[in-house]
Formats: C-alpha cells, sequence, structure tokens
C-alpha cells in the first residue's frame, strides 16, 4: 500500500481537478493505492495558503504529517523541493493539462508519470495565478 | 571626547550617475582642507570606491550570519522550534528531527533561544567582509557582500556597527562622515540614509537620470532628511532642457552641476581624484571649478566648523 498526495482544487477528493501549486493549493487530496487499485480517499484543506512565505515548505510538513509517501505535482518552487526532499518524499510530474485527482492516480497506476528531484519553477510563483499545469 | 561628526549620504536612484566619484572627492577636498573625514562604501553589491582612490583591498573581517545547527542527541522532536519560526525555515513532522531550510532563515535565532532541551546549536556562515584601510589620508570603511548571498542587510549592518564604534568612542575625531550607497531606493540604501543628517542624490540629465531621481527623493522625504541634489555630467545633451524643466517644477533644491570634461575621465582611469591637491600651474578645468562651488556649498549647508 502506498498513500499519494495531490494538491487539489477546492475540498479535494477523487473527481476534483488537481491544482498545479503545490505550496499553496487549496486542498491536498490523499489517495491510498494497493495492487493497483484505490483503497481510501481522504482530503485535507490547505492551512500554508495564505502563507505570507514558507507556503512550501509548510505544505510538505503537511504532507509528511498525514503519511504521504508520494506526492504528484504541477509546479513545484525550490523551497518546497527541498523540504520533500530531506523528507525523502519520492515526487511525480504530472501532465502539462487539466486533469483531475483521478485520472492522475491513474496516470501512475499505469507507470505513466516521471519522477523529479528538483523544482521547476522559481521561489513564490504560486503567489500569483497560475495558469493551466507545469511542464509535462 | 571628540564633537559628533556630520553625516553626509551620497546616494541616487540610478547606477553609473557618479555617487561614488562625488563621495570620494567630497572626502578628498575635506582632507585637502584639514578636516578628517571618514568615508564608507556602503555599495555591498560593488564596493569600488578603493579604486578611485588608487588603493588596494587588503585585509578583512568576515560578516557573519546565524544558521541553526541541530544537535541530534539533544532533540527530543518536540517541534516546538518549527511551531515558532517565522519564516518556516526549520521542517518538522511527527516523531522527526527538524530540518532546517536554510533558504529562507532569516537568521533571528529564535530556535537557538527557545528550544526547551539546547539541541539547536548557532553555527554561522559568512555572507561578506569588511575591509577597514587608509587611502591617500583618507580612513575607508567597505563592505562587500559575498557573491551569491543575498543577506545584504547583514553586511550594511555591520558596516554601520564599525561606524557608530569610529565615531562614538572618546578617541574620535571625525569631523565629517561621507557615506556611498548602492543604487536604487531598497533596504541598504534606506538605512544608509537614515544614518545621515544630510542627503545628496547624484544624478544625470537623462530620462533614467529623472525617473531615478524622483524615486529616490520620495525615499528620503519619507526618511525627514534634508537633501540637495548634485547634476553629473550636467552638459549631456538631448534631454537636457526638459530634465531641468521638470525639476524646477517639481521644486528641486540643486547644491551644484559637474560637466563631463576630460579632466573627469582621466582621473576616473588613473585613479587618482579629480580634486586631490594641484601643484602650482596644474590646468585646471571647469569640473574641478564646478566641484569646487559644490564643496563651498556643501560646507555651509552642513554648518561645519572652520579647520584652525
Amino acid at each position: 500500500m502506498v498513500v499519494i498526495a495531490v494538491p487539489s482544487n477546492g475540498n479535494g477528493g477523487l473527481k476534483e481537478l488537481m491544482n498545479s501549486r503545490f505550496g499553496r493549493c487549496p486542498s491536498f487530496t490523499f489517495v491510498h493505492v494497493e495492487d493497483k487499485k484505490i483503497t481510501e480517499v481522504k482530503a485535507l484543506s490547505n492551512s500554508a495558503v495564505g502563507q505570507m512565505g514558507g507556503a512550501g515548505i509548510q505544505a510538505a510538513q503537511l504532507v509528511g504529517n498525514n503519511g504521504a509517501e508520494i506526492v504528484i505535482v504541477g509546479f513545484l518552487g525550490p523551497n518546497a523541493a527541498q523540504s520533500l526532499n530531506a523528507l525523502k518524499i519520492p515526487i511525480y510530474q504530472a501532465p502539462n493539462k487539466e486533469i483531475t485527482v483521478r485520472e492522475v492516480i491513474d496516470l501512475y497506476i499505469n507507470d505513466k508519470l516521471s519522477l523529479i528531484s528538483n523544482a521547476n519553477v522559481a521561489a513564490h510563483q504560486g503567489l500569483g495565478r497560475g495558469q493551466g499545469m507545469g511542464p509535462g | 571626547m571628540g564633537n559628533k561628526p556630520k553625516i553626509i549620504c551620497v546616494t541616487g536612484g540610478k547606477g553609473g550617475t557618479g555617487k561614488t566619484f562625488v563621495a570620494v572627492n567630497l572626502a578628498t577636498m575635506f582632507k585637502n582642507e584639514g578636516y578628517k573625514p571618514l568615508l564608507i562604501d556602503g555599495d555591498s553589491e560593488n564596493p569600488n570606491s578603493y579604486l578611485l582612490l588608487g588603493g588596494k583591498l587588503g585585509k578583512r573581517e568576515e560578516v557573519l550570519f546565524f544558521k541553526p545547527s541541530i544537535n541530534e542527541d539533544n532533540c527530543t522532536k518536540c517541534g516546538i522550534c518549527a511551531q515558532n519560526c517565522v519564516p518556516h525555515a526549520l521542517l518538522h513532522v511527527n516523531n522527526s528531527i527538524p530540518i532546517p531550510i536554510l533558504a529562507v532563515c532569516s537568521g533571528c535565532k529564535l530556535c537557538y533561544k527557545i528550544c526547551p532541551t539546547n539541541a539547536i546549536e548557532a553555527s554561522y556562515k559568512t555572507v561578506g567582509w569588511i575591509y577597514e584601510l587608509n587611502e591617500r589620508g583618507i580612513d575607508l570603511l567597505v563592505g562587500e557582500l559575498k557573491p551569491g548571498e543575498a543577506r545584504s542587510a547583514s553586511v550594511i549592518d555591520s558596516l554601520l556597527e564599525r561606524l557608530d564604534t569610529r565615531i562614538n568612542g572618546t578617541m574620535s575625531n571625525y569631523d565629517v562622515v561621507i557615506i556611498d550607497t548602492a543604487p536604487g531606493a531598497h533596504c541598504d540604501v534606506e538605512e544608509l540614509i537614515n544614518k545621515a543628517d544630510y542627503v545628496i542624490p547624484v544624478t544625470e540629465p537623462t530620462k533614467f537620470g529623472l525617473t531615478d531621481l524622483i524615486r529616490i527623493n520620495e525615499l528620503i522625504t519619507l526618511l525627514h532628511k534634508q537633501f540637495k541634489v548634485i547634476i553629473n555630467r550636467s552638459n549631456l545633451l538631448g534631454y537636457k532642457n526638459q530634465f531641468f524643466n521638470e525639476l524646477d517644477a517639481i521644486h528641486v533644491d540643486i547644491i551644484g552641476k559637474i560637466p563631463l570634461h576630460d579632466e573627469v575621465v582621466t582621473s576616473y582611469c588613473a585613479g587618482v581624484p579629480l580634486m586631490e591637491d594641484r601643484k602650482d600651474g596644474e590646468v585646471i578645468g571647469p569640473a574641478y571649478e564646478a566641484f569646487q562651488q559644490i564643496y563651498e556649498e556643501v560646507k555651509k549647508w552642513i554648518n561645519i566648523k572652520n579647520t584652525n
């Protein structure tokens, strides 16, 4: 069994769209996957969303405290990347398009996502209005 | 017990307008007349006033910046440090040792002070250097930021601490302090202006020069300091008339104009200040004369006592 955290819109959940930002997404959806099947879903609102700074670090702390073993991201800033690396949580890159949480989990289950380890945007990019998803 | 020296800050929004040129030559003129000036180079990213004095940077002292280092044997993993860290520079998940994220650490030492088991130890990294030198009879303090470091404010703080030590000591005998700032209207510039009694923005008659002068004037006004402007390269053509009309319209007080002339370029290239004492019979150009006038105006403005 593995627990995957996905930044999501609204209150989160499988049907919700994935959010392209990591530190400042409205919610995280935690999906349990066992034998290529989804066994449990829970969502949490992201308390870091309104932080002045350090949102990426706090979001990493939140996913770490809630047992995430993997995260899937769109855009990822340098502090978030460093934090996830420090927590030894592998990071997978979502495709650069609108996609629901369920769809991106299916891509993960079918080995369609690639691992990344570094930031793909500069610090504070998540403060603006993100357009679309991160690089594919 | 020495008198408190007059503190003049030479600044200006735009880069390359002649801030360092003015600061170095003002210091030189005070020295020529028997005053004791102290020159502070606060342009920590490009500290090169010593070059205009024909000097070399020698012995330096490090500017240190706190960073937390975790003693894993003492840490109880309680997370109090992370919960109280304002910039969120400590990453803590349940039952694990906190991880410092140094890129966002402000160096405040709160974690170090509040850790209940003294598991956070103070270590330090070098973010820059301070040089103390004397060139051509002028005492000079230079702050240099280590390339790639972002914490220039700690270099400026360290410079100002040394300035205070020099001018507040019982042995202090400086008559005047001249501070040269970086271009721009950011916090380093603000901190240096704040230290001064008199502010001299240096600009040039271009659109850039006008726009950036307006920005720096706003900052100086916010800080409630009195200022008078020097127009360097005042004979540059093209935008000159419009420039002076605009300055008139916003009632900018101009203390002097320095025309661009070969003698300025020659002094710059040779590393000999334009206003360094001349031998009898040496040719005096229009820039020298203009600077001499400015110097007299500055002395009147800051109301400095005559030397002997």
